[in-house]
């Protein structure tokens, strides 16, 4: 990708009954963090599909997706090299059987990307950064634990895959510190997206969507003191985190310490 | 009248994807479904019954699937004169073949978790459009690597991520099928050609027509009466048969096999 993705627009398509959905345009921009809301089935999963394939009102949804205002290039599609978007999702294992450190490096040649000096460390230090449970360069990628294994898939995506669009879906319940794994992503500059049914990453987001019937009915910024409620919340999952680092080290859990940071800048996903 | 072949590894998702295209182009095109295997299918019935669309069966039994596909396609054209789509399914289980056809549509749905692409042979390396499967399972890294190693062995596929749970990627493969050419009166040819084993296609005919066919054979047929069928080598091919293939094709003189020329001086 020659061209710097500096915006992704959604033009309304139509619900399950064939209505049209009530928006003019939902404008996501590079560094945005957007949370997509709904029940389960109400067609979430939908949306990510129209944004991966960028549809140009050919989907069930018949959507239209913009990249920097225009209607993106036929090539953006079906161009392996060119693919604008890498997805998360919770469902995603690591089959590989090699070492960390040596696949990061073939993820690396397979981009065509040079390597600096140091960007594997780099990476798996990131990685670290999600994850309570250390991963080194030696560790083979199928001996991960859940929580290792997304934890270095994110950092991945946010260091090597070029894509400047992240989809996610679902990232709850994987063991990893989930506000730290979203600024990562941000600190790279990505456009991201995130499905979820767990509130503190929905609060957290700058914007969320909410889906009903296969269609967007609303579409909310998320206020001050919501932040704040999503950084609380977050801070009693990543407590918990701790306390089961503990509990496999076979520490006893006499107390719980409340102490809570507050929010420290407007950044501060 | 188009002529689709899909091929894969049995579970790659085909019959899956299938039904997701078939459901597209069902209202627009009058289609004939056509499911090869070895011993046993009920995806023809059960895609019959769902789409309300005309199948068959073909089940290759004792003979390669692929071959029994190559000699069963003429009959399946001629049966189907007043259809526009085609769409024909391998059993799907060799990495040495293919049965795609130059004047039709090869697709390929290559299961991402079946380990290193480089591993299969003109199933992958001469299909039009390389259909991924599974891609959810596995991670976004592993998935640009395994694009990558596609390119590296095809490098003139399109390549479509597909998913035959929620069928994402079917309607890019309609698209494709929309544009494909349409097949005329002539007689098709195969992308590739069969390995060796016991009819005209295995001394390597590539014409798909019994009169082609029986041709080949007897002449095959002929050669291998008077090769010693003891795969000695010294002609510089591997096997008597292939050896066999390369005279007929006038690749090699028959006096190149010690066998021969000591025999017929």
């Amino acid at each position: 990708m020659s061209k710097k993705i500096e915006k992704i627009t959604i033009l309304p398509g139509i619900n399950k009954f064939g209505e049209k959905e009530n928006f003019e345009k939902i404008n996501i921009n590079k560094g945005e963090v957007v949370a997509i809301v709904g029940h389960t089935g109400a067609g979430k999963t939908q949306l990510l599909y129209d944004l991966e394939r960028l549809a140009q009102k050919d989907t069930k949804s018949k959507r239209e997706i913009l990249v920097n205002d225009k209607t993106p290039d036929k090539e953006l599609r079906f161009n392996p090299k060119r693919k604008l978007i890498a997805s998360l999702a919770q469902s995603m294992n690591f089959f590989t059987d090699m070492p960390v450190g040596d696949f990061l490096q073939l993820h690396l040649e397979a981009r065509g990307k040079k390597s600096r000096q140091g960007l594997i460390e780099e990476v798996i230090k990131e990685a670290n950064r999600i994850t309570g449970e250390a991963i080194s360069p030696e560790m083979n990628l199928l001996n991960l634990s859940g929580g290792q294994s997304r934890a270095l898939m994110i950092s991945d995506v946010a260091n090597i895959s070029i894509s400047p669009i992240i989809l996610i879906d679902e990232i709850e319940n994987a063991g990893i510190k989930k506000e730290e794994a979203i600024k990562i992503l941000v600190e790279e500059g990505k456009i991201i997206l995130i499905v979820t049914h767990d509130p503190s990453l929905a609060l957290s987001a700058d914007k969320r969507i909410i889906i009903r019937d296969g269609g967007i009915v609303k579409i909310l910024n998320t206020s001050l003191k919501e932040k704040g409620i999503a950084h609380y919340l977050n801070w009693i999952g990543n407590y918990g985190l701790d306390i089961r680092e503990k509990i496999r080290k076979g520490e006893e859990i006499k107390n719980i310490e409340i102490y809570c940071e507050p929010v420290k800048s407007k950044n501060n996903f | 009248m188009k002529f689709i072949i899909f091929a894969g590894t049995p579970g790659s998702g085909k019959t899956s994807i299938i039904k997701y295209i078939i459901q597209e182009l069902k209202d627009d095109f009058k289609l004939f479904f056509a499911k090869f295997d070895c011993l046993q299918t009920s995806d023809d019935e059960r895609i019959a019954e769902e789409y309300k669309i005309p199948t068959v069966k073909k089940l290759a039994g004792d003979l390669c699937p692929d071959h029994y596909t190559a000699l069963e396609i003429p009959k399946i054209i001629k049966e189907n004169q007043d259809k526009d789509i085609i769409i024909l399914e391998t059993a799907g289980l060799c990495l040495r073949c293919s049965p795609y056809v130059k004047e039709g549509l090869g697709i390929n749905v290559l299961d991402i978790t079946s380990g290193d692409p480089s591993r299969y042979g003109p199933i992958l390396t001469e299909a039009d459009v390389v259909a991924i499967s599974k891609g959810d399972l596995i991670s976004q890294a592993e998935r640009e690597i395994f694009r990558t190693k596609v390119l590296k062995a095809n490098s003139e596929a399109k390549i479509i991520e597909v998913n035959g749970f929620t069928g994402e990627g079917a309607i890019d493969i309609v698209e494709f099928i929309k544009e494909a050419s349409d097949i005329k009166d002539e007689k098709l040819t195969l992308k590739h050609s069969m390995p060796s084993a016991v009819c005209g296609y295995c001394y390597g005919n590539k014409i798909i027509d019994e009169k082609e066919t029986q041709k080949r054979y007897l002449a095959g047929k002929e050669l291998k009466n008077l090769v010693p069928n003891l795969n000695c080598g010294k002609c510089g091919f591997k096997s008597c048969n292939e050896f066999i293939r390369a005279v007929l094709d006038g690749k090699a003189k028959k006096e190149r096999c010690p066998f021969i020329k000591k025999n017929h001086k």
